[in-house]
């Protein structure tokens, strides 16, 4: 036995167990995207169990690509990816930078910015949709109520009164509607995981090199200067972690679409998958598929993009 | 210009006084080095003249200008830090080039410049690469070439070789010498090696615990130290102190001899001690004595080499005029 084999032999059982892990969902996943399963037919009973004399090659790719809300279901998935990344990333920097200097209470208000990041997806959708976005009862309708009542008092009063008379009464924006339901998936997940961008932002400007800025303060580069050649490319890397897990986990959301409108206007890959999946295995299995090429475009993409304009 | 001023300066950290009230003076062109042991408030000093950290009261003035107030980059003068502090993600160039670039400089006087320093650091080859990728001593020239292109009336060196292994040092040593002798800048050195501080000071200050102890070329320090303190901590190795009726008979409360000015006999001398350690370096060979009588061990420096070791017996005898002798307080007696 060679130096060599002893260690890939003990490393075969975990590389074995990742394989099959990995390898055997996919695996059939391929393989139901490629037949006709259903689960339930009573006019093809012989459909319902998965079996290679059902094969259908690429019609489930082509069944998926002309259903009417594949194009619509990317479209959003990016959308919305996209949206949560850009905010997230953009008010994680900003907070972690605000709360990186030591002031009064740091560490009760450290723990409150996390904590949005426990609560978990359902209960969040929940939380917003009906307490806060709801145009009737939520904190949005009561908002809007209140201003519309404090402008209609305002408009008999003497000398501003003209001025008020010329404001519109606004009217509440309705969050489960076919328009705006991704707004609100957008705005609640963005609450959730802008603690967690944060959280990791926080930690790396810990270690940044106070001699590095106190050079730069000689070299005579202000508060800007010193955030944007010291700071930002410091965080370069933290932020491309951020991103890359994010995308991950925002590409696969449901729950909060699932509860803000149904898919009502607002559908994404995974819930695609979902609907399909009541009854159409081979279809969801192509849409799978559609969603795991979709997840590694994005991904490629954005580390690119993010490597090039932050590590310069 | 760049001569720098600290009138009743004094520093705290809260309770604690690090700088009680410190007058100094350092003219244009001087060398300067502060030197002490860790914890003397020598970096403490550097920062308040560089304007990183405000005194607590006095002033600091700088050719003539109260800049007590002023904001650090407005003072006009840079700073060579411990730890590099170069910017790891910009290339030596972009390094060299920014406080350049925060000064709003024209793109082709930055380049000159640039240029300049480069050749003068040997930095030409590495303009383009980014700091990770050079040694220690390249990088410390990168940041002294960031510290010349300012073109500042006064350069504040910050312990800049301590991270260096002992060879790069005594090269950079060199260096900062004749770049100094080169531009003649005012140039102020904290360092806590007083072999750096003699091989490159105009003059040294010698700090213990923010007090200044004495103030002077590194001869006058050598031979004219003002106490016990400073005479132990200028010279190598260090000076032996001797208390009780050996100092007596000099009519000193303690005297002290330097290594070097003490001569070694194997047959006789007027104290005779036993070898524990003996370091023949080739040129110089250190002797570490033992059961002098005297206090502790005695440590002689002679030149040359001398066939003693562990276990011998030596006698040693100070050379009359090189004691130097102290009172009670530890201060100087003629």
């Amino acid at each position: 036995m060679s130096k060599r084999t002893l260690p890939r032999l003990l490393q075969t059982p975990a590389v074995f167990l990742l394989l099959v892990w990995m390898l055997v969902p996919l695996g059939m996943t391929l393989y139901f995207s490629f037949i006709r399963y259903v689960l339930n037919s009573l006019r093809r009973p012989e459909w319902t169990s998965p079996s290679l004399s059902n094969w259908r090659g690429f019609g489930n790719y082509e069944f998926v690509l002309k259903s009417k809300d594949f194009l619509l279901a990317i479209q959003n998935s990016l959308v919305i990816v996209c949206s949560i990344l850009f905010l997230t990333v953009i008010l994680g920097v900003l907070i972690a930078v605000l709360i990186n200097r030591a002031f009064p209470g740091r560490g009760i208000v450290r723990v409150l910015l996390i904590s949005p990041f426990f609560v978990m997806p359902a209960v969040n959708a929940v939380l917003w949709i009906n307490m806060i976005l709801d145009p009737v009862l939520g904190l949005q309708g009561i908002a809007v109520g209140s201003i519309n009542d404090m402008v209609e008092g305002l408009r008999n009063a003497p000398l501003v009164g003209w001025f008020f008379s010329l404001w519109p009464e606004l009217t509440p924006i309705s969050f489960r509607a076919t328009q705006t339901s991704a707004l609100a998936v957008i705005i609640m997940v963005t609450w959730q995981w802008t603690p967690f961008a944060v959280l990791i932002f926080m930690t790396s400007l810990q270690s940044e090199d106070q001699q590095q800025k106190e050079a730069a303060v000689l070299d005579g580069a202000g508060p800007w200067s010193q955030f944007r050649f010291l700071t930002l490319p410091h965080l370069g890397r933290p932020i491309a972690i951020v991103v890359m897990i994010q995308a991950i986990f925002h590409l696969s959301l449901y729950a909060e679409i699932e509860i803000v409108s149904r898919g009502n206007g607002n559908k994404n890959l995974p819930y695609l998958i979902g609907e399909f999946a009541n009854n159409n295995i081979g279809a969801a299995s192509a849409t799978g598929i559609f969603a795991v090429i979709l997840a590694n475009i994005v991904a490629i993409f954005l580390l690119r993009m993010i490597g090039k304009t932050l590590m310069e | 210009m760049g001569r720098i001023q600290l009138e009743n300066v004094t520093k705290s950290f809260g309770d604690v006084e690090v700088i009680p009230p410190l007058n100094l003076t350092i003219e244009d062109g001087e060398f300067a080095v502060f030197v002490g042991p860790s914890g003397c408030g020598k970096s403490t000093l550097l920062r308040l003249i560089a304007g990183l950290e405000e005194t607590s009261s006095g002033n600091v003035i700088i050719d003539d200008e109260d800049m007590t107030e002023v904001p650090p980059s407005k003072r006009g003068l840079a700073m060579v830090f411990q730890s590099y502090a170069l910017y790891p993600h910009m290339t030596v160039r972009k390094n060299i080039a920014f406080p350049m670039r925060m000064a709003g400089l024209d793109e082709d006087e930055q380049e000159k410049r640039i240029t300049a320093a480069a050749k003068a650091l040997n930095l030409t080859d590495y303009l383009d690469r980014k700091p990770g990728q050079l040694s220690g001593g390249q990088r410390q020239r990168v940041a002294i070439g960031r510290a010349i292109v300012r073109d500042p009336s006064a350069f504040l060196f910050d312990e800049p070789l301590s991270n260096l292994d002992a060879a790069l040092r005594v090269g950079m040593r060199l260096e900062i010498s004749e770049m100094h002798n080169r531009m003649q800048t005012t140039m102020i050195y904290v360092t806590h090696d007083q072999v750096e501080a003699m091989t490159m000071a105009d003059r040294i200050v010698v700090l213990q615990a923010g007090v200044i102890e004495q103030v002077g070329s590194p001869l006058e320090l050598y031979h004219e130290p003002r106490n016990k303190f400073v005479a132990g901590f200028i010279g190598s190795p260090k000076m032996n102190f001797i208390s009780g009726d050996e100092a007596a008979k000099h009519g000193a409360h303690t005297i002290g001899i330097r290594p070097e000015h003490t001569e070694v006999s194997t047959t006789e001398g007027l104290w005779k001690g036993v070898v524990g350690v003996a370091e023949h370096l080739g040129s110089d060979t250190f002797i570490h004595v033992h059961d002098t009588g005297l206090a502790g061990t005695f440590t002689v420096r002679i030149t040359g080499d001398i066939a003693v070791r562990h276990g011998d017996t030596v006698y040693l005898t100070p050379q009359a005029d090189q004691i130097h002798k102290f009172d009670t307080e530890g201060l100087r007696v003629a």
